[in-house]
């Protein structure tokens, strides 16, 4: 039996310097190998750690690692990690908490080509959510993040910002600001309607949130209407603030504009500044007693040109648009006079009254001798004939229909008329060429019977002598 | 310790190869080897940086190498163990044999 002397070990030491030949190839040509595995493997597992700027050295099998976590639990679990990476041996802790963003700010930008996100986040989930939204209200334009990561963040930032980008998709261009949880917008909305988009999505904030400034400004809200007498037309183009404002400004139109075929191009839109539909029937008002013209109307706006039909019209509207107008709106009157048609002799004429009469009717206030303001383009393009005869008289005759108190209706035609002749002697007609008469119900054309009679029977006639 | 032996099998085989031949030959080898007092300033600085490999007081690269340099030395001792026992036991048989 072979027993072991320990004198033996002494003969054990020529060994010791082939072995030493190994160690050192082997830590020659795998020394590089052993620390690249071991920063791809520590790599990998800190994947499931949040962390930025993660910088990992190995040297040998120790590690030093360096980054930024989010919180001090990810912080330790962090290090803890790479510590447990199978063959590290060391790990030096290099890391840190994110700074705190104090104030914490964040913005999104958006210009002509790009959407810029900066300012503070408070993580990568966060980051990666924003993007995302940015990325769905681009519309294809470049996303430029330069956003870097802080702690401190108000509570649902992350609903905060996101709603906030989503706005940033209604603006053309414009930026969106959090600072700390007062919410700021600038910027100019992509279509009317826009803001008022963007102000009711922002009750929708989480709570804790408050808008500290909305500066965010809507494309002018544009109506327009022309009148071309050659056409016959009243081209009215734009936008209305709903269907119901549209149809009213379709039969205020039809009213004042007897003789015009009505084109309606108009939409409908929100954003309309406040007594739009007061305004914009004041405006057609005055352009109906033009023989050609145009209003544009855009915002609080109201600019009205073209040729009045006689000199103390072009007057009438140049002053009278502005206080017709409801407060905070500005009128300019851009208003020529149309040349005088030659003068006529009186058959024209009374054909010519004949002709407007038919077309349209002089309206006045129910069971009084105000006339209308809708009729004041119909009066002045009688008020025109009549400067075209100015040798002849006109006898302007009031009637009414059949209901009601004989007397009454016998002074109320002949207020009427006489309330048509003060427009004409106002217009420049002179006064002793002009013979109101009222007839009461006793010269109908139409029978009584009917509403629709009726309605004939309650006229203004024009008769040249 | 097992990610060093996984990563440098190959090299322990080596010196596991090389413990065996240095101990099978060991077992015949005249001479007295190393002198007692070198062996003990040795098994001194073995000790010590066994410590310290242990302990890992030695940070980085050498610190990797001083690992590496244990494991191979523990290879091959134990190589060197095997070598001249299985050649002392052979040998031993073989005197058994002839006494017979």
């Amino acid at each position: 039996m072979w027993t072991f002397e320990p004198g033996l070990m002494r003969k054990w030491w020529p060994g010791l310097v082939p072995l030493a030949v190994i160690w050192v190839a082997a830590a020659w040509t795998q020394g590089g190998a052993v620390e690249r595995d071991l920063r791809e493997r520590t790599a990998a597992t800190l994947k499931e750690a949040v962390l930025d700027k993660t910088r990992i050295e190995v040297a040998g099998r120790d590690l030093t690692l360096a980054a930024e976590a989010f919180s001090e639990e990810g912080r330790r679990s962090a290090v803890a990690m790479a510590g447990l990476v199978p063959g590290v041996r060391l790990v030096t802790d290099r890391t840190r908490l994110v700074p705190r963003a104090e104030p914490f700010t964040w913005s999104a930008q958006r210009e002509v080509a790009r959407l810029i996100l900066r300012g503070s986040v408070p993580l990568p989930a966060t980051r990666s959510r924003l993007a995302e939204a940015a990325r769905g209200v681009a519309g294809g334009v470049e996303i430029a993040d330069e956003m870097a990561f802080g702690r401190g963040a108000p509570p649902r930032f992350d609903a905060a910002a996101v709603l906030l980008i989503e706005q940033l998709g209604r603006l053309k261009e414009g930026q969106v600001q959090l600072a700390g949880t007062q919410v700021s917008l600038a910027g100019m909305a992509r279509e009317l309607g826009g803001r008022e988009a963007i102000a009711a999505a922002l009750g929708g904030l989480p709570e804790g949130f408050t808008v500290a400034e909305n500066a965010v400004r809507a494309p002018p809200y544009i109506f327009q209407a022309n009148k071309d007498p050659v056409a016959a037309t009243l081209t009215l183009s734009g936008v209305v603030p709903d269907n119901a404002s549209h149809a009213a400004l379709i039969a205020a139109a039809r009213r004042k504009f007897f003789n015009e075929k009505i084109v309606d191009n108009l939409k409908a839109s929100i954003g309309a500044p406040a007594n739009f539909a007061a305004a914009a029937a004041a405006a057609l008002g005055e352009l109906s007693r033009l023989s050609t013209g145009s209003l544009v109307m855009s915002d609080r706006t109201v600019k009205l040109s073209g040729d009045a039909l006689y000199p103390v019209a072009a007057e009438q509207i140049r002053g009278g648009l502005g206080p017709q107008l409801p407060q905070g709106w500005q009128a300019g009157a851009d208003i020529s006079v149309k040349p005088p048609a030659g003068n006529v002799d009186p058959a024209i004429c009374q054909q010519l009254f004949g002709e407007l009469l038919g077309k349209g009717r002089i309206l006045f206030e129910s069971g009084r001798a105000a006339i209308e303001r809708d009729s004041v383009g119909l009066l002045d393009n009688l008020v025109e004939v009549a400067l075209r005869c100015p040798q002849a008289t006109l006898v302007i005759a009031g009637h009414t229909d059949a209901d009601g108190d004989d007397q009454a209706n016998m002074a109320l035609s002949e207020r009427r008329a006489k309330a048509v002749a003060d427009y004409l002697a106002k217009a420049g007609i002179a006064a002793d060429h002009l013979k109101p008469v009222g007839y009461g119900r006793s010269r109908p054309v139409a029978s009584n019977d009917s509403e629709d009679g009726k309605a004939l029977n309650r006229r203004i006639e024009f008769t040249v002598e | 310790m097992t990610y060093i032996v996984t990563f440098h099998w190959g090299w322990m085989l080596g010196a596991l190869l090389l413990g065996l031949a240095m101990g099978w030959v060991a077992v015949v080898q005249r001479g007295e080897g190393l002198s007692v007092a070198a062996f003990r300033r040795l098994a001194a600085l073995v000790a010590v940086a066994l410590v310290a490999a242990l302990a890992r007081l030695v940070p980085g690269q050498f610190g990797y190498w001083l690992d590496l340099a244990m494991m191979l030395l523990i290879v091959y001792l134990a190589g060197c163990s095997a070598g001249s026992a299985l050649r002392g036991a052979l040998i031993a048989r073989h005197h058994a044999n002839k006494a017979v």
